[in-house]
């Protein structure tokens, strides 16, 4: 197989977003954004911890991928946000209302004792919430899983730690 | 830019790009109205992430219905429009998807049949590179032979070839305008399943290597960010359009020309028209109240499963890499209605919205991990595809509410009938069925989906019930056309981007002369 000819296509990317890190835009992957305490654009520090948390219950690892400052960078792009929401009925006009609402669903219910993200997200795919407001717990559950997919296996890194090979034709850039 | 020109052409898609460069050649002034940005090959990165920038990102549009049509998902924006991000499948209709009314008194006719649409597919074929194998394709209506040799058959597909035959069912190479060899000084394909995301090597036969290139040559005025409010009538001759409004980069902007071509895809295409009543006159194309009707989107499905040797599943191309027709041509056989086609082993990822990772909702936590590295590995797919039947209820029409420009909303509305229904279950189930017969050791399905758009300024053979005449000229307007999947009475079981770039090419030479 031709890999010189990937090799010429490679480069063609640009960078998915840039992070505010320490009073200055940079670009840094969603991973190392978090890691250098990136402030959050549209969500606040809150929104995003309960966004990871149970982010992370639903698929491991994403919390450390960045999920938070992905999630956060794509809605600060308004029409140009790249989030699996846009395909599911959520125009990324309306998103940041979207996973707002989702946030504040989730750290009201992660405020009781009895709830870990554990056990939340077993109620959220059943719907089994009561004083959820907003869209169904159920439908959240899938669009932040399919998030958590995105940030943690959805890169050449996350193809790496499942062994498949990327062979991309033009390889996004590593700094997102 | 000249404020005239002889076509303007909405919409720098499959159907637009192909139509403005056969109108260049044979010499006239063509300028192009794209909505959305301008794009080249460098900008199809291989990421599924990415490839969200090239599908549809302008003004919402409302969706209604037990079965809506996934607008965001299936169009696309900037130059080559949805084409850029589509899969290569390229089946022809077969002969009875022309007559459904009448051989089965549900939907709609075309105005002509297959043998009058065969030669523009043998053509287009020709000229663009079809890889396949027209006599294991049992069922393919008459034809010219495919130029070029089916592309490879890796694991995944053998695998699951092994059902279809275990079940009694045939199976040929998909046929796909993807490149097995260099083919007209484009690349063959790499076999590395990133279609999805756009093809930037060429291989694959989106609208940047096909028709961009030979308009640019004939010396086309691409424009891009121009959005088209609507088209205005000449005061003087109401049967004719003098101009089209638009907005580009926010400012109106007004061009005339002797003809305008409506190419925006299905539900731009409507909304344009829609939005061209002026009080007095109604919509160019519905004095009889058609225009919008008969909306349709193929209902999808896809069967996984999971198998004991290695499926090599990110090999391949998107498309997939077998098709079966066997039980498309009984369009009334028991259990439903219509045809369906399979489209087999597709080349698939762990995440996105038809990666495998997503379709295992009920898989979280310390499970997901294992579970995607045996699925990387072991996982099989396939993709129903059935017919949908034109229903004038199921309609595009304009919202109450507005953009933030105030032009007003496509609102749409799809239904299927439970005769549609039933068969996606029926065939549904026999997909499961097969999988199990190739040995799968755990089978599931993902959910019902919407593929493809069509309808809403369908052709026929007369103004009271179709849109256009057989050249997609509006009926009641002398130099006003529309082209691409908006023209299709009825859709067959098979991705529509051959048929409708035959149909274009139909109308190139209608219009040339």
């Amino acid at each position: 197989m031709s890999l010189s000819r990937r090799r010429v296509l490679a480069g063609g990317g640009t960078a998915l977003g840039t992070f505010f890190i320490g009073g200055h835009w940079v670009k840094a992957t969603p991973k190392a954004a978090r890691e250098r305490g990136f402030t959050p654009q549209v969500l606040t520090a809150t929104q995003c911890g309960a966004l990871e948390s149970v982010g992370d219950a639903l698929v491991p690892g994403a919390l450390l991928a960045g999920l938070a400052p992905f999630i956060d960078s794509q809605l600060a792009l308004g029409s140009g946000s790249k989030l699996i929401a846009k395909y599911l009925g959520v125009d990324p006009l309306d998103q940041q209302g979207f996973y707002i609402a989702l946030a504040d669903n989730l750290i009201t219910k992660l405020a009781l004792p009895e709830n870990t993200p554990e056990q939340l997200i077993g109620a959220m795919a059943t719907d089994a919430l009561t004083d959820w407001m907003g869209p169904p717990a159920s439908y959240a559950f899938f669009v932040l899983r399919a998030d958590a997919l995105d940030v943690a296996y959805g890169t050449p890194e996350g193809f790496a730690t499942l062994d498949i090979p990327y062979a991309a034709h033009i390889h996004p850039e590593p700094v997102w | 830019m000249a404020e005239t020109t002889d076509t303007v052409i909405v919409g720098a898609g499959a159907a637009g790009l192909f139509l403005a460069a056969r109108l260049a050649e044979a010499g006239e002034r063509v300028t192009v109205l794209e909505a959305g940005p301008e794009r080249s090959t460098q900008d199809l990165i291989s990421s599924q992430i990415w490839a969200r920038k090239l599908k549809w990102s302008g003004p919402a549009v409302e969706e209604r219905g037990n079965h809506p049509v996934g607008h965001a998902f299936n169009a696309g924006s900037g130059t080559g429009g949805s084409a850029v991000h589509h899969y290569g499948v390229w089946l022809r209709l077969h002969k009875g998807d022309f007559t459904v009314a009448s051989d089965h008194g549900v939907g709609l006719d075309w105005p002509f049949d297959y043998e009058e649409l065969r030669p523009y597919y043998d053509r287009i074929q020709a000229e663009v590179g079809i890889s396949g194998d027209a006599e294991q394709e049992i069922w393919r209506p008459e034809g010219a032979a495919y130029p070029m040799s089916p592309l490879p058959i890796f694991s995944q597909g053998r695998v699951i070839q092994k059902g279809f035959a275990a079940q009694g069912k045939r199976t040929a190479p998909l046929p796909l305008a993807i490149n097995s060899r260099p083919y007209k000084g484009r690349a063959s394909c790499l076999y590395d399943g990133w279609c999805d995301s756009g093809c930037p090597i060429g291989a694959l036969a989106n609208p940047l290597v096909t028709w961009l290139p030979r308009a640019l040559k004939a010396g086309v005025t691409l424009v891009h960010d121009a959005r088209v409010i609507r088209v205005e009538r000449d005061v003087n001759n109401p049967e004719k359009i003098a101009k089209v409004k638009y907005l580009e980069r926010g400012s109106e902007k007004t061009l005339r020309a002797a003809r305008f071509i409506i190419a925006a895809f299905t539900v731009q295409t409507t909304r344009i028209l829609l939005s061209s009543a002026d009080g007095t006159t109604p919509a160019p194309g519905n004095r009889y109240d058609q225009l919008g009707r008969y909306l349709t989107s193929h209902p999808a499905g896809t069967i996984f499963g999971l198998f004991e040797s290695e499926t090599q599943p990110h090999l391949g191309v998107t498309g997939g890499q077998l098709v079966s027709h066997d039980d498309y041509d009984n369009k009334a056989a028991a259990g439903g209605f219509g045809s369906s086609q399979w489209i087999i082993a597709n080349a698939i990822k762990p995440h996105d919205l038809l990666g495998y990772g997503t379709s295992r909702p009920d898989i979280v936590g310390p499970q997901v991990k294992p579970w995607l590295e045996k699925a990387a590995k072991h996982i099989g797919n396939m993709t129903l595809v059935i017919e949908d039947i034109a229903r004038s209820e199921n309609r595009i029409t304009l919202s109450d509410s507005t953009d933030r420009d105030g032009i007003p909303l496509a609102h749409t509305y799809h239904d299927l009938s439970a005769d549609l229904i039933n068969r996606w279950d029926q065939r549904m189930a026999e997909g499961q069925a097969i999988f199990r017969a190739a040995g799968a050791t755990d089978v599931w399905q993902g959910p019902r989906v919407p593929m493809h758009i069509l309808g809403g300024t369908v052709m026929g053979r007369d103004e009271q019930s179709s849109v256009t005449d057989s050249f997609g000229r509006v009926h009641d307007t002398d130099n006003l056309f529309v082209a691409g999947p908006s023209l299709f009475p009825s859709t067959g079981a098979v991705n529509p981007t051959f048929t409708l770039t035959a149909l274009a090419d139909r109308q190139a030479d209608h219009l040339i002369g």
